[in-house]
Formats: C-alpha cells, structure tokens, sequence
C-alpha cells in the first residue's frame, strides 16, 4: 500500500551549503510522526521542500504514491497537505475570520485568479460550513473572528494557523515549531488539541519540534535529524529509551544515574 | 490671503492625482514588495489615450477606455516585472520597471508625438468662491480621487480578493503556503495600480497638458506622495499627495516655478532620511 507522505533521499540546498542530505521518511494516513533534532538539522527545510516551498536539489516527495517533487505549495495544498509555519506567520492586519476563510481561497488556486474566485464564490455555503466546524474545533477562534491576528496572544495565533490550515480541509497537518515561543500551558493545549483531531478526525500530523519531549508524547514515531542526515528513526517509546536522544535531547546527560 | 487660497486650491487639485498615483505605488509595493517606477507612465498613458479618444467619442466613454486599456497594459508589466518565481529579485523587478518607463515613454513619442496633448475640462465656466477661483474640473478631481480611494480600502477589506492582496504583505510566506497565486495577485495590483494612475492623468490632463516625457515627474511626485506614508499606507499616500500638491504650488506661486520638481525630490529625500534613521534607532 502507498503511504500518504513517502520522502525519498531528499536533498535542499541553499548555495553551497546542503541544508539537507538524503533525508527519507515515511508518513502513513492518520500518523502522527515527529521530526526532532537541533536547531539548524534541516528539519524546517525538509518540511518547507515537502510543502514546495523550496525546490529540492535532489530526491523524490510522493504524495499518495505521486511524485509532487518541486510542486508549487497550492499544488501540494490540494493534495491534501497543509503547512502551519514557524513562527505562526497569521495575516497580521487582517481579522482572524478573515485569515481562516483565505486557508480555503487559497486550495482553490490553481495558478489563475479568476477562475479561483468563482469557484470561491460558488462554493460560500460549504466554506461557511467548514467555517463553523473549525469555530466548534476552537471556539476561542468565534470569539476572536472580529480581532486582527496580530493583535492576538502567540498561543491565539497558532490556533488561527492551525484553523487556517484546516480550512484547506487537509488529510496531513504539517506542523513547524508547535511550541516555539508559546507558555508551556498553551502548548498542552494545543497538543491535546491535535490529539482529539488526530484521533477524531483521522488527520495525520507532521511535527517538527525541538521540544523532544512533547513530540515523543504527541507522536508515535519520530524521526531524529542531525547535520541534514536522519540519524535514528523509529517507534517514540523506544526512541525516549535510546542513551543518544536521552543525552542529546531529553537532558538525560545532567541525570546520570548509575544503576 | 485670496492669492494663498487659491494657491492651496490649485494644489489640492494636482494633489489628488499624486495621491492616486501614489496609492497604485503603495498597493504594488504591499502586494509585491517591488517599487514601480512606471507609475507615472500609466497616468500618462490614461491621460494621452483619452484627450485622443475624445475625437471620436464621449468624453466618459474615453475615459473608461483608457482606464482598461491601460489596467491591461499594467497587468501585463507587473507579468514581466514578477519574472520567475524565485529567481527574479526585488531590485531586479525594481529595475524593469524603470525600463519599462522608458520604453512606454518611446512608443508614447511614437503614437503621439511629441506634441502637448488636453482635452476640454468638464465645464468651461468656474465658480467664484469668495475670490478664489475654483474649476469644476477641481471637484472632479476630489471626488473622483476620494472615491477611488474609498473604494480601494473597502474592496481590501471587505472582499476575499482584496484579503488576498493584504494577506500577500502581510507575509507572502504564508499567502503561498495557503495556496494563494501571489503572482496573479501581484499582476492584479498591478492592473489596478494602473487604472488608478490613468485616472490621475486623464483627470490632470484638460488643466496640465502631457506629454510622453511628463511620466518622470509624475513617478517622482507619486513616489514622494507614497513614501510619506512609508510606502505602506493609502491614507499615507493620500495625504502625501495633498502636502505634496500645495507645497509645490506656494513653491511655483511664491518663489519659482522652476522648483516645481525639486520640491517633490526634496521632501521624498527628507522622508527617506527621516525614516531610514528612524527605523535604525527602533
């Protein structure tokens, strides 16, 4: 069977620097995975080369066993992929409504304006509705609809990425730096958030973090990246035992304890 | 006193068209980040196609030509100054648009030659009010100019197309990451840049005959108008190019008119140092 997400030896390069070498990952319908490593390992850049944001210097992205390499992101969109960036990047002047009903303008491009806008404006009762779904997903949301999203907290502001994504009505949520910046009070939230999603809704997630510690409890399998290169991969139970991701990541190297 | 009102009166009147020339320039550089030095271009365009029209047709009807026609030939630059994604760079685009300028200005000396080119204002009387003299071509100005901008604001905050072009400054990262085309949304801000800039020279053109030369001035008085709201803002914009439009008729009236155009250079500098100083101290 196709997965939903197969990376094959993917390479981004930005000049003469590789930013990632040969990186390959796979994503099931309805997973949560994690890609976890140091600031600078690439992993931004992987999902960023997934969502066509960059273009690949080398390797294949398949979605549903169809080479998308080098899509641009309305493409990748459409197919089912959303991206929530780092650093939450709303649309900052404009209200929070606002910004969720572009996350559904935004799937109906494909390249053309015109078209795009009539097939919006045809399809209002059914972006209403997805509207309404998202506002009972996060009712914080319905009460902020009014509000420019740069005048919200960052917490908010995920929320608003989060629900802007949705709105594309996506199978994968690929998310870049959850906690970034964000209370560790709201980022619980935000994970169970994902988790009901997950579970409720079947849409599988992305996560790249450098908070090991929440990918390991959001995701069942996660992927560590360092230097560009996957080093270790597999099932997060085994990965919170491995000596490496402890020491590396969980802070395991300031708890040494001898049996 | 009169002869100051009436000054400020001539200047709000070419103010306006700064204003709208300056508001296309602020709507190009929100969407794209490019600054469109063909700007004054378009107003001359509008301005030269319409006073040629009125030959042949009503006067609103050249003017609703020449507003399309040129939003089409806008379009079709912002086409060639978005070049290819991710390989054309902002000061690239920048740099075609001055080329572009140049060449429209040929094919304007081609078409229409070098000759002054007006059409009748919209009345032939003016009013008397309180000494100051004040043509209804004036109004016409205002209104149309205000309208514009009122427009403008409502259809970028209102409508889910304008959105889109707001989403695109506010982080075109995200725009595309949704899927939003920022291309075709940088060509539409184009098309439209244009149509306001034509109305700006067809509504200047029956009181300052144009030629295919004027668009230099024109692009620097947009500029300057743009670049006292920061390049960012059409309220900005529009009271750049009412500042801009009195200053330099108290210039022409008071002291000479050969300063005209300095006077647009001089406060678009004195912005320009003001806010790259101000921004490194923030």
């Amino acid at each position: 069977m196709t997965a939903l997400l197969e990376v094959e030896g993917l390479q981004v390069r930005y000049g003469p620097a590789l930013a990632v070498d040969g990186v390959s990952l796979r994503l099931e319908a309805g997973e949560r995975v994690a890609l976890i490593g140091p600031n600078g390992a690439g992993k931004s850049s992987l999902l960023n080369a997934v969502c066509g944001l960059v273009k690949p210097a080398g390797g294949q992205v398949r979605i549903d066993g169809d080479d998308v390499t080098g899509a641009a992101p309305g493409a990748i969109v459409r197919r089912g992929v959303s991206q929530v960036p780092e650093g939450r990047q709303v649309f900052g002047t404009l209200p929070v409504e606002s910004n969720l009903l572009l996350g559904a303008y935004g799937r109906l491009f494909r390249g053309e304006l015109v078209s795009a806008t009539l097939r919006y404006l045809r399809g209002r009762a059914e972006t209403r509705a997805r509207l309404e779904r998202i506002y009972e997903l996060l009712p914080k949301l319905r009460e902020l609809r009014e509000r420019p999203a740069g005048q919200t907290s960052g917490g908010e502001q995920q929320m608003v990425a989060i629900g802007r994504a949705l709105m594309a009505d996506p199978r994968l949520l690929a998310i870049d730096e959850l906690s970034l910046g964000l209370a560790p009070v709201v980022v619980q939230d935000l994970a169970a958030f994902l988790r009901t999603l997950n579970e409720e809704r079947g849409v599988a997630l992305l996560l790249v973090e450098q908070n090991a510690q929440l990918a390991f409890e959001l995701c069942s399998r996660a992927y560590v990246l360092e230097a560009g290169r996957c080093v270790l991969e597999g099932r997060s139970a085994e990965l919170q035992r491995n000596e490496l991701v402890r020491t590396a990541y969980l802070g395991g190297g300031l708890e040494v304890v001898p049996a | 006193m009169t002869n100051f009102l009436q000054l400020v009166v001539v200047g709000l009147s070419s103010g306006f068209a700064y204003a709208l020339v300056g508001i296309g320039m602020v709507l190009i550089h929100r969407t794209t980040g490019i600054v469109n030095f063909a700007q004054g271009a378009f107003a001359v365009m509008g301005g030269l196609v319409t006073a040629t029209l009125v030959d042949d047709v009503p006067t609103f009807l050249a003017g609703l030509l020449a507003v399309l026609l040129v939003a089409a030939v806008g379009g079709a630059m912002g086409f060639v100054a978005l070049g290819r994604r991710g390989r054309t760079t902002l000061l690239a685009s920048l740099i075609i648009t001055l080329g572009l300028a140049l060449l429209t200005s040929a094919v304007h000396l081609l078409v229409f030659t070098d000759v002054p080119r007006t059409y009748p204002r919209i009345s032939a009387t003016s009013w008397d009010v309180g000494g100051v003299t004040v043509d209804p071509q004036y109004v016409l100005i205002a209104c149309v100019s205000l309208a514009s901008a009122l427009l403008l604001t409502f259809v970028l905050r209102r409508t889910i197309v304008g959105n889109a072009l707001v989403a695109c400054s506010d982080s075109r990262r995200a725009a595309e990451l949704v899927g939003l085309s920022v291309r075709s949304l940088g060509v539409l801000s184009f098309a439209v840049s244009a149509a306001l800039g034509a109305l700006a020279g067809l509504l200047i053109i029956p009181l300052i005959p144009l030629t295919y030369d004027s668009d230099v001035s024109i692009a620097v008085n947009g500029f300057a108008a743009a670049a006292f709201g920061g390049l960012d803002s059409i309220r900005g914009a529009l009271a750049g190019g009412l500042v801009l439009g009195i200053a330099e008729n108290l210039v022409i009236g008071y002291i000479d008119p050969q300063y005209q155009l300095a006077i647009g250079l001089v406060i678009m500098l004195m912005i320009i140092s003001w806010r790259s100083r101000h921004e490194v101290a923030t």
